[in-house]
């Protein structure tokens, strides 16, 4: 099974040969590689490969997959091309969608469907454990709908509003 | 409560037996056994210990005041607010009483629910933690009011401190060096003198100020006329005040705090210093004990300690408290404000001091001396504490509530670990998002550093972000352990820090991990019904909303 990869940014694929715990693949253009996996815990890999033991934690987020091991951090996004991507683009979309950068409560909505706003404008109030934090329009643009609804809860990456 | 102040002699109150010799003997203590303890106290006076204690606080704090409670043999009452019902401390505690909804002000910060709830269930006194009401002086005087002892300082030391500007008055009255200002509007003239008799830079603020408006940093005489015009006009147009005041400014102040304790018939000591410079958004993250520029220079332990006693005692202060210095870098330092309660960073003066330091609050709450004289107490090793937050570093450390769905704590030699935290609890987003207080202790600061990067990489949370990654690049920070510490670190950090880059071979093991994940996903989502931890399907419906 061969999949596309995104990795911090950077387009790149790897080959499943065999499946874990015996697993073989090829990441890139790289050799064929083995490496033995186990799951100790949901989402933790204990890689054993070339005499070296890897811990890998993997954490899904609003922009793909976080992979951590030890210490260093992976953005990595997943694109199995037998299934249509589904993430959203949340970024790079020159500030069309207004999302909850955390988990919180909307506190104050600032903006109606149809209103014009100008870059740097209050949109959102979101507020987490005693911190208010104020989405602002990253551009000029007209708001086209809004989800946010004050006192909802809203977990972090959800859609808030989209402009024009 | 006659009985809570009366001294018994040897021992026992409706069968609880409180030997005296546990007050007073501690590891690192000098004691040389009953004897000194003798000489300190003449005749052996024993207090009537509590035998039930009501927490009015939650989380981490209150998780740690009952460990030691529990030490001592002495029942718990817990209080909560409907976010957290299922918190570690309400689960931990021997008696719990709901306060109420979970806005504080509904619940942790009802004074008539907290007293009701020590009534209800016959708690004899009331540890505050810190935050919430543990320096509020309303608080600590309808405790006493109500025959609840109040673990802590008076109600009048509490107030006396309580703002900046009356601490400071008391400051000075106590000859404890306070930042050179003058509280008053200066004219021009005011303005060059004061900065001939101080030297530059110079603060101008606003007196009616708040929030950065009216206030100019002036480096030399030249630039003070028209800065004190800039200041004063600024001034009027957000206060309708133009009177604006003059303070030195400390340039990259180094934050070190003294911790106090001492008992209500005059007895105190300081049990030294913590250096607290490491913060982000003027909260501290990493706090350490001793620390590195007064290891370098310990006549100031005993000056600091000194300034700091006289302070306190101006307020008739007893108890635990902690006086903060600013320290600029020619070593000398300035009253900055007194925290009169238990400190959230306690635990690396424990760990260096060998004391329980809520131990001894009880203890002189419940009426006893100070088991021990300054001469006696010393310091050995150091101790690091980090802050463990839910917040996300690489997002601007935003708070980042949520459940946890994977839980690995740092064990092993020198570690300790205060959290209220378990696998599966969901941080609540109405408060302060402190985890838990990581703290490690070694013989020298070097080991120390060592220690706390390998137990922070021991250290795993999942669901939720946590800096946990981000106090490893500081601790592995050379500037950080050359100890040249100032409270702009993680500022100038942050501008300076270069991402490191991961060895070659750890991007095939994520991408590996990350494509096994994204097909166990992919194949679970095809068959549902088999096996899918709930959390991992939460996650996924995240994802696809």
């Amino acid at each position: 099974m061969k999949l596309h990869l995104t990795i911090d940014g950077a387009e790149n694929h790897i080959e499943l040969l065999a499946r874990a715990p015996d697993c073989r693949f090829r990441f890139g253009e790289g050799a064929e590689s083995a490496a033995h996996v186990e799951t100790p815990e949901p989402g933790v890999y204990s890689i054993l490969m070339d005499g070296r033991s890897y811990d890998a934690r993997v954490e899904e987020s609003p922009g793909g997959l976080i992979v951590a091991i030890d210490g260093y951090r992976f953005e990595i996004e997943v694109h199995d091309p037998r299934r249509r991507a589904r993430q959203p683009a949340r970024h790079g979309d020159g500030g069309r969608e207004v999302v909850a950068p955390m988990p919180g409560k909307v506190i104050r909505v600032l903006i109606a469907p149809g209103d014009a706003v100008t870059a740097g404008q209050g949109l959102v109030v979101v507020e987490a454990m005693k911190m208010q934090n104020e989405l602002k329009a990253q551009r000029d643009g007209r708001v086209q709908s809004v989800g946010a609804r004050e006192g909802a809860t809203v977990a972090a990456g959800e859609l808030l509003a989209i402009l024009e | 409560m006659a009985r809570m102040n009366a001294d018994i002699t040897n021992s026992s109150f409706l069968g609880f037996s409180y030997p005296c010799s546990s007050a007073a003997i501690f590891a690192f203590v000098l004691f040389s056994g009953g004897q000194a303890a003798r000489a300190l106290d003449g005749p052996v006076t024993i207090p009537c210990m509590f035998r039930k204690v009501l927490i009015a606080n939650r989380g981490e704090i209150a998780v740690r005041v009952m460990r030691t409670l529990r030490e001592m043999g002495i029942s718990t009452v817990a209080v909560y607010s409907d976010a957290d019902r299922t918190s570690l401390h309400v689960r931990m505690a021997d008696e719990a009483e709901r306060l109420g909804p979970s806005p504080s002000a509904e619940s942790y910060l009802r004074i008539d629910r907290i007293l009701d709830a020590a009534r209800k269930h016959g708690a004899e006194a009331i540890h505050p933690g810190y935050g919430f009401l543990s320096e509020n002086g309303d608080f600590a005087a309808a405790c006493e009011a109500s025959g609840i002892v109040f673990i802590g300082p008076s109600a009048e030391s509490i107030r006396a401190m309580g703002s900046k500007t009356s601490a400071r008055r008391v400051a000075i009255a106590a000859g404890t060096p306070v930042v050179p200002g003058t509280d008053r509007p200066v004219t021009l003239e005011d303005a060059r003198q004061f900065g001939r008799a101080h030297g530059y830079p110079v603060l101008l603020k606003a007196v009616a100020g708040g929030g950065g408006k009216g206030m100019r940093r002036v480096d030399r005489e030249g630039d003070l006329e028209p800065a004190l015009r800039d200041a004063a006009s600024e001034a009027e147009r957000s206060f309708r005040n133009s009177e604006v005041y003059i303070e030195k400014l400390i340039e990259r102040p180094r934050h070190i705090e003294i911790q106090l304790i001492g008992d209500r018939r005059g007895n105190m000591v300081h049990l030294g210093e913590r250096e607290c410079s490491i913060q982000r958004r003027h909260q501290k993250v990493v706090e350490e004990c001793p620390s590195p520029l007064v290891d370098a220079h310990p006549e100031m332990r005993l000056e600091m300690g000194e300034a700091a006693i006289r302070a306190a005692r101006a307020a008739g202060y007893y108890n635990a408290g902690t006086v903060e210095f600013l320290v600029d870098r020619d070593r000398r330092f300035y009253f900055l404000e007194m925290n009169t309660r238990l400190q959230v960073e306690h635990p690396v003066t424990e760990l260096v001091t060998g004391l329980d330091l809520v131990r001894l609050q009880v203890e002189i709450a419940a009426g006893a001396r100070l088991p021990f004289q300054q001469e006696e107490v010393a310091w050995r090793g150091a101790a690091i504490e980090c802050r463990i937050y839910a917040e996300d570093p690489y997002n601007d450390f935003l708070p980042y509530p949520g459940k946890l769905t994977r839980l690995t704590r740092p064990m092993g030699p020198g570690v300790r670990l205060d959290g209220c935290v378990y696998d599966g609890w969901t941080v609540p987003m109405e408060y302060d998002p402190l985890l838990a207080k990581l703290a490690v202790w070694a013989s020298t600061r070097g080991q120390t550093i060592d220690r706390m990067i390998r137990a922070l990489r021991e250290y795993d949370v999942g669901g939720i972000r946590t800096n946990i990654g981000f106090f490893r690049q500081i601790l592995e920070d050379a500037e950080f352990a050359a100890g040249r510490l100032h409270t702009g670190f993680i500022e100038e950090f942050l501008a300076r820090r270069t991402a490191r880059a991961a060895p070659a071979e750890f991007q095939a093991v994520a991408a590996l991990a990350a494509a096994l994940y994204a097909s166990a996903s992919a194949e679970r989502s095809e068959a549902p019904a088999a096996g899918v931890s709930p959390w991992l399907a939460a996650g996924r419906d995240g994802l696809l909303r």
